[in-house]
C-alpha cells in the first residue's frame, strides 16, 4: 500500500502546486466577483428596462446605474491579474 | 467653451395688428426661445393667453391629411434624402390643386386594401375550417337534414370501435385526426360517451354543398386572388410614393411650420389690443433680431432687455469648438448642463477617446471601427446618430494610435516592440520579450484616476461658487477642498509607508507622515463642516481611484480573448494542417478561419461595449459626481431649418 501522507515532495512539486494555487485563486477572484456583479446587475437591469419602457429619456441614466456593480468584478479582475503577474 | 452660450432675455410687446409679421420674422430667424406665458390667477392685470391665428385649424387639418398619406405610403420625412428644394409658393399652390386628388387616391387605395385584406382573411378562415372535412369522402350536404340520425363530426385522439349499427369515417391525415360517425338517434348518448372517452372534440360542419375538397380549393383560390390584388394595390401605393415623396415631405415641412406659427400666440400673453412675449436669444444674435423686428414693423414694437434674475430658467445651448460638439450627445445622455455651471463637453471630448484607446488599443480593431463609423454615416439619418458616429470615429483613431504604441494588431504583435507598456500575454507559449507589464499599467491607470478626480474636485470648487451664494458657497468650496485634501493625505501616507514603483517614494521622510496626517485630518474636517453625514462616503475616495484600474483590466481581458482566438484558430487548427495538406486538413483549415472570423467579430463587439461603456462610466460616475449637476432647460428656438422648401 502506498502511504500518501509521507510521499516525498520535491521543491519543483511544491513550486508547481503553488503556481496552481495562484491560478485557482485568480480564477476564484474573477468567477465569484463575476457572479456577485451578475446578481447585483440583475435587479438593476430589470428595473432599468422597465423604467426605459416608461420613459425613453432615462436610458442614459439607467445604463449608468446598471453598470455600477461592474466595479465588483473589475476589482476581482485586478486581484487576479496581480496574483498572476 | 467650458460655459454654455450666454443668453439675453427679451421682452417683446406690440399691437395685435403686427402679430403676423412678428411671428413670421421670429420664425425666420430661428433664434428666439419662447418662454411660455402662464397666467396667474391672482394677477391684477387683464392678461390672458392668446388665440391661434385665423386659419390655424385649416392648416392643421391639411397637415393631418399629409401625415395620413405619408403614413399610408410609409414615408418618413426624417429619412428622406433632399434632392432639390421646392419653392414654398409652388408647394402652396400644389397643396390647393394636387393634394386633394392625391389624398382621394390614397384613401381609396387604402380602403380597397383593407377590404381585400378582410376578404383574404375570411377565405383563408373558411379554407381552414374545410380542411378536416376534405379528408372524408362525403359531400357537405350529406352531413345534415336527417330526422332519425345523428351525425358526429370532430377531432379525436385515436380511432374507436362502435358496437351499435353505424356508419363511420376516420382519417389520420389531418392534424388531431378526423372522425365522422352517423348513428340512429336512440344510440346517440351511448356513442357520444364512447367518443368522449377517446378524447372527442366536436367541430361544426361548414355551410355549403358539394365536395369539401373542391370547396376548400375554391376558397384558397379566392384568397390567392385577393392577395394578388393586394399586391397590385401596394404597387400603386408604391407608385404614389415614388412620384410624390418630394412634394409630400415639402408639404409636411411647410404646413408644420405654418401650424407652429399659427399656434404661437397660445404661448403669448395678450390684452385687448396688444400682445407680450418673453424669451431668450443668444447674446451675439440679440442685436440683429432686434433691428430686424423694428424694421419689419416700422417701429411699431417695444423691445426691452430684461435682467437675468433666475439662472435656472435660462435655456442652455452648448458652445464648443467644432471637434468637441459631437460629444454633446454624451453629455445630453447624462443631463444638459445648467446655465450657471461649467460645461464639461470639451474635457470629455478630449479624455473619452484617450480612455477608449487605452482600453481597446489595437490597430486592427481601430481601423475596422473607423471604417464602420465612416461607412454607417450614409445610413444613419438622425442628428444624434451621426454625432455618436463622429465620437466613435475619434475613439477609433485613438484606438489606432494606442494600438501602435502597444504594438497590437488583432491580438498579434506588430513588427516593433511595444513603445509604452506591453500588454502581450503569454498565450500559446510563444510570447517573447518581458511579458505583460500589468503592474506598471495598473499604476499608470491609478495615476490617471488620481489626476482625473483631482481635476473633478477642482472643477467642483469652481462650480460650487456658482451654485450657492454667500456662506454656503464658501462651505461648499471648503468641502470640495476637503475631499481633495483627504485623497492626497491618504496617498502621501501610503507612499510614506510603502515604496510603490512609478510613484514617489517617501518611506525615508518622516515629515511626509506628518504632512499626510495633517492633510487627512484637515480634509475630513473640511468635509464634515458642510455635512457631517458625508463622512460615510469617505471609502469612495479609494474605490473611485481604484475604479480606474478598469482601463487596464478591461483592456487586458480583450487582449487575452483576441490572443486565445488567434491561438485556437491559427496555432491549433490551421498551422498543423499546413505542414501536409489533406482533404480533411482543408476542412479543418476552413473551420479555423471561421473560428478566427467569428471570434474576432465577437471580441470587437465586446471591445466597443467595454471600451465605450467603461470610458463613459468613468466620466459619469467617477468624474461628474465631483462637480457636475446638470438639468438645464434645452434651448429650443422658435423656428425651423427648412430642408425641403425655400421661400
Amino acid at each position: 500500500m502506498v502511504d500518501f501522507g509521507t510521499a516525498e515532495l520535491t521543491l519543483e512539486m511544491i513550486q508547481a502546486s503553488q503556481l496552481g494555487m495562484k491560478a485557482i485563486g485568480a480564477g476564484l477572484a474573477v468567477g465569484l466577483t463575476g457572479i456577485a456583479s451578475g446578481i447585483a446587475e440583475m435587479a438593476i437591469g430589470s428595473a432599468a428596462v422597465g423604467a426605459t419602457a416608461e420613459n425613453r429619456d432615462v436610458f442614459g441614466l439607467v445604463l449608468l446605474l446598471t453598470v455600477i456593480p461592474e466595479t465588483i468584478v473589475i476589482f476581482g479582475l485586478v486581484v487576479a491579474l496581480l496574483l498572476l503577474f | 467653451m467650458l460655459r454654455p452660450e450666454r443668453m439675453r432675455r427679451l421682452l417683446i410687446a406690440a399691437p395685435k395688428g403686427e402679430i403676423d409679421t412678428i411671428i413670421g420674422e421670429l420664425y425666420r430667424h430661428n433664434v428666439y426661445h419662447i418662454e411660455d406665458f402662464v397666467p396667474e390667477s391672482e394677477s391684477a392685470e387683464a392678461l390672458s393667453i392668446g388665440h391661434p391665428l385665423p386659419g390655424a385649424s385649416d392648416v392643421a387639418s391639411a397637415l393631418n391629411d399629409v401625415r395620413a398619406i405619408e403614413n399610408a405610403c410609409g414615408i418618413n420625412p426624417d429619412s428622406v434624402e433632399v434632392r432639390e428644394k421646392l419653392p414654398a409658393s409652388k408647394v402652396r399652390e400644389m397643396i390647393r390643386t394636387d393634394l386633394p386628388a392625391i389624398l382621394e387616391e390614397v384613401k381609396g387605395l387604402v380602403a380597397t386594401r383593407s377590404r381585400l385584406e378582410a376578404r383574404q382573411k375570411e377565405h383563408e378562415q373558411r379554407a381552414k375550417e374545410l380542411e378536416p372535412f376534405a379528408a372524408v369522402p362525403l359531400d357537405l350536404d350529406l352531413y345534415h337534414g336527417y330526422a332519425r340520425f345523428t351525425v358526429f363530426t370532430g377531432h379525436i385522439a385515436h380511432d374507436v370501435s362502435i358496437d351499435v349499427p353505424h356508419e363511420k369515417y376516420f382519417s389520420d391525415r389531418v392534424d388531431g385526426n378526423m372522425i365522422v360517425v352517423v348513428v340512429q338517434n336512440e344510440y346517440r348518448e351511448q356513442v357520444e360517451r364512447t367518443l368522449l372517452d377517446a378524447g372527442f372534440q366536436a367541430i361544426a360542419v361548414p355551410e355549403g354543398t358539394g365536395s369539401p375538397a373542391d370547396n376548400q380549393k375554391a376558397h384558397i383560390a379566392e384568397a390567392q386572388s385577393a392577395s394578388t390584388e393586394i399586391a397590385e394595390v401596394n404597387e400603386k401605393i408604391a407608385g404614389i410614393r415614388e412620384r410624390h415623396t418630394d412634394f409630400l415631405v415639402a408639404c409636411d415641412e411647410l404646413l408644420t411650420a405654418e401650424v407652429e406659427r399659427a399656434e404661437a400666440p397660445l404661448r403669448f400673453a395678450t390684452t385687448e389690443e396688444t400682445f407680450i412675449t418673453e424669451g431668450w436669444v443668444p447674446d451675439d444674435r440679440a442685436d440683429r433680431i432686434r433691428q430686424a423686428l423694428e424694421k419689419v414693423t416700422n417701429g411699431r414694437i417695444y423691445i426691452e432687455e430684461l435682467e437675468v434674475d433666475d439662472a435656472a430658467r435660462v435655456p442652455v445651448e452648448y458652445e464648443n469648438p467644432s471637434f468637441a460638439s459631437p460629444t454633446q450627445v454624451l453629455i445630453d445622455l447624462y443631463a444638459r448642463p445648467r446655465y450657471s455651471e461649467l460645461d464639461p463637453t470639451l474635457m470629455v471630448a478630449i479624455v473619452f477617446p484617450i480612455f477608449f484607446g487605452l482600453i481597446l488599443g489595437d490597430v486592427g480593431y481601430g481601423a475596422i471601427l473607423l471604417a464602420l463609423s465612416l461607412g454607417l454615416r450614409k445610413f444613419l439619418k438622425g442628428d444624434e446618430g451621426r454625432m455618436l458616429l463622429k465620437v466613435l470615429s475619434y475613439a477609433s483613431i485613438s484606438s489606432i494610435v494606442f494600438g501602435i504604441l502597444y504594438s497590437e494588431f488583432f491580438g498579434f504583435a506588430l513588427p516593433w516592440p511595444p513603445l509604452i507598456f506591453s500588454r502581450h500575454l503569454n498565450i500559446g507559449g510563444e510570447a517573447g520579450g518581458h511579458g505583460p507589464q500589468v503592474v506598471e499599467l495598473m499604476i499608470l491607470s491609478i495615476w490617471i484616476g488620481i489626476l482625473h478626480i483631482t481635476l473633478g474636485r477642482i472643477l467642483g470648487m469652481v462650480n460650487s461658487r456658482k451654485f450657492h451664494h454667500g456662506k454656503h458657497a464658501k462651505k461648499a468650496v471648503i468641502a470640495n477642498a476637503g475631499w481633495l485634501g483627504t485623497m492626497w493625505g491618504i496617498l502621501i501616507l501610503i507612499w510614506s509607508f510603502y515604496a510603490i514603483p512609478m510613484m514617489p517614494d517617501l518611506t525615508g521622510f518622516p515629515v511626509a507622515i506628518a504632512v499626510g496626517v495633517v492633510l487627512l485630518v484637515a480634509g475630513v474636517i473640511g468635509i464634515a463642516q458642510e455635512n457631517a453625514l458625508e463622512i460615510v462616503e469617505l471609502p469612495t475616495i479609494i474605490s473611485h481611484v481604484l475604479s480606474y484600474a478598469r482601463l487596464v483590466a478591461v483592456g487586458l481581458s480583450s487582449v487575452a480573448i483576441a490572443m486565445v482566438i488567434n491561438f485556437i484558430a491559427i496555432g491549433m487548427l490551421i498551422e498543423p494542417q499546413l505542414e501536409a495538406i489533406t482533404p480533411v486538413g482543408v476542412i479543418i483549415i476552413i473551420f479555423g478561419i471561421l473560428v478566427f472570423l467569428v471570434g474576432q467579430t465577437l471580441n470587437l463587439a465586446l471591445g466597443i461595449l467595454g471600451g465605450g461603456l467603461h470610458s463613459l462610466r468613468l466620466h459619469y460616475v467617477e468624474f461628474f459626481t465631483k462637480f457636475y449637476k446638470g438639468g438645464g432647460i434645452k434651448y429650443n428656438p422658435f423656428g425651423m431649418k427648412s430642408k425641403f422648401t425655400e421661400e
